[in-house]
């Protein structure tokens, strides 16, 4: 791509131009995003190519994020009841086994796999759109008349909304061994590995469960859409690339953490 | 693949401004159809943005393409099934999917729209990659060839989808000047074989002259006049004549 001929450098902003111009940039991400969100929506129906990118996408995700989400959920599951017996010494350990049941099902498990999610696999999924982008291979694929969206976008779209949910459960299951194992080693922690279970088990509800896959649906799709986004925006080279990949991951973080906030709000309207 | 009369292209107007740069000035072209035209110009003058609006990947600020008859507006927006004729373009860095190998991204429109079985797609790539002279690379990842390479495989796949309107972004920038011969003789060959109306942009005055039937020089976003490689060195249009004795210094 050639550069251009200058005409007259553009003036440069002042302060109240520049606050104008990153409004402007954010409702542009957004707008750009919920776009390409539609049409990822659209082109859902899978063909037979389709299913095999999806299926190549599942696996990329699953690698990227298995063995890291496990180490974290078991360390978050221990950390929590290292924490919450000193807390709860005076008083009773008793509920040592709702707090990391509740806290795992309804919040830890949906929020940190989702940032994994965004922070593994959504920052591959900006640099490599970004790159296709910068390298005309996304430009290559419109002039020979396939859609960017269905044949790079979907598959990246509905294998992280598939996967999270899966992601969350697993990181549930994990954190809450966790908790046991350190409340079956921990000589500070003075309530039996059974009585952790039985009490968690009543108190966590399936409705609970519920919730953090509904959350894990939503992240899910967040932390591929905004990446995506990202990378068919990406302009500039390599360092464009960086910028992209930087952009998505936080971007991602800061939406999970609204619409976190959004659906535990409707949650409590509700209930 | 058939051999095609190919498409006649005119561009009126066409004007092209990126924020307060002004790249393309009113841009005039006709291009008969089947013929083969190179575009001349200095490094960011705006061929390759000529280029783009020509394929649709940028819509002109003002100004009027039509392709083959229709406004390109129209034929944009035609499912690729209704197409009733298609445009390729070969990229300046080849833009091959470096996921897929030679043999898919060659393929890669004809897999995507799924109207041939694999076999006879698998036939109309390996005639595109032996017409480039790449039989046996189906298997080869882009990482694996070199510029000039995957270059090829780039003209193979716009090849491999019969198109009636070539389009070249700088096909030999950054080849040694072997190389640079060799895609000139296979782009002249295509010519003869096909048919196809091909536009090639280019900074590159010895392919120009030894490929093209016509050759348009861009200069300050416009057109600036339009010569056979005979006429060329009789010119009298200052870039010309600077390309001429840089051409020749460079001999």
């Amino acid at each position: 791509m050639e550069a251009d001929v200058i005409d007259r450098p553009p003036a440069a902003p002042g302060f109240f131009g520049r606050i104008g111009a990153g409004l402007l940039d954010v409702l542009q991400v957004l707008g750009e995003a919920a776009l390409v969100f539609a049409k990822a929506l659209r082109s859902s129906g899978l063909r037979p190519r389709d299913r095999a990118r999806l299926a190549a996408q599942l696996v990329r995700v699953g690698t990227d994020t298995l063995w890291i989400g496990a180490l974290l959920s078991l360390f978050v599951g221990m950390v929590l009841v290292v924490q919450a017996a000193d807390q709860l010494q005076q008083v009773s350990q008793d509920v040592l086994g709702p707090i990391v049941g509740l806290s795992m099902t309804k919040e830890l498990g949906p929020v940190l796999m989702a940032f994994l999610l965004a922070g593994r696999a959504g920052s591959a999924m900006a640099a490599e759109l970004g790159s296709m982008q910068v390298y005309d291979e996304i430009n290559a694929l419109r002039t020979l008349d396939i859609d960017p969206i269905r044949f790079l976008v979907t598959p990246r779209f509905l294998a992280a909304t598939l996967a999270l949910p899966v992601l969350i459960l697993y990181a549930d299951f994990i954190g809450v061994w966790g908790g046991a194992l350190v409340v079956a080693i921990d000589p500070a922690i003075t309530i039996s590995v059974h009585a952790y279970f039985n009490r968690m088990l009543e108190w966590v509800k399936f409705s609970d469960l519920v919730i953090g896959l509904v959350k894990g649906l939503v992240f899910g799709m967040i932390a591929s859409i905004v990446p995506c986004t990202f990378g068919l925006r990406t302009r500039g080279g390599t360092e464009g690339i960086a910028t992209s990949t930087t952009a998505a991951v936080v971007w991602s973080f800061i939406l999970i953490l609204i619409f976190d906030f959004v659906i535990v709000r409707i949650g409590f309207t509700f209930s | 693949m058939t051999s095609k009369r190919g498409i006649a292209v005119e561009l009126s107007g066409v004007r092209r401004s990126y924020g307060g740069h002004t790249v393309l000035r009113g841009a005039d072209l006709h291009v008969e159809a089947g013929e083969l035209l190179a575009i001349l110009g200095q490094s960011g003058t705006g061929k390759s943005v000529l280029l783009r609006q020509i394929v649709g990947l940028e819509r002109p600020d003002s100004g009027r393409i039509v392709v083959g008859g229709i406004p390109l507006e129209r034929y944009l927006a035609m499912p690729p099934d209704e197409k009733p004729f298609r445009i390729a373009m070969v990229f300046q860095n080849a833009a091959l999917l470096a996921s897929l190998t030679v043999a898919e991204n060659v393929g890669l429109r004809l897999y995507e729209l799924a109207h041939q079985a694999p076999e006879e797609i698998a036939a109309v790539t390996r005639r595109a990659l032996e017409q480039v002279e790449l039989a046996g690379a189906e298997n080869k990842m882009p990482s694996d060839l070199s510029g000039g390479m995957r270059k090829r495989v780039s003209i193979a796949r716009a090849l491999a989808i019969d198109p009636d309107l070539i389009l070249y972004d700088e096909p030999t920038a950054d080849l040694d000047p072997i190389l640079t011969e060799q895609i000139g003789q296979l782009i002249a060959r295509l010519r003869a074989v096909r048919g196809a109306t091909q536009i090639i942009v280019t900074h590159n005055l010895f392919l120009a002259r030894a490929v093209a039937n016509r050759i348009a020089v861009l200069d300050q976003g416009r057109i600036a006049e339009i010569v056979t490689p005979a006429e060329l060195p009789k010119s009298r249009y200052p870039l010309t004549r600077e390309f001429l004795r840089a051409a020749a210094l460079e001999g």
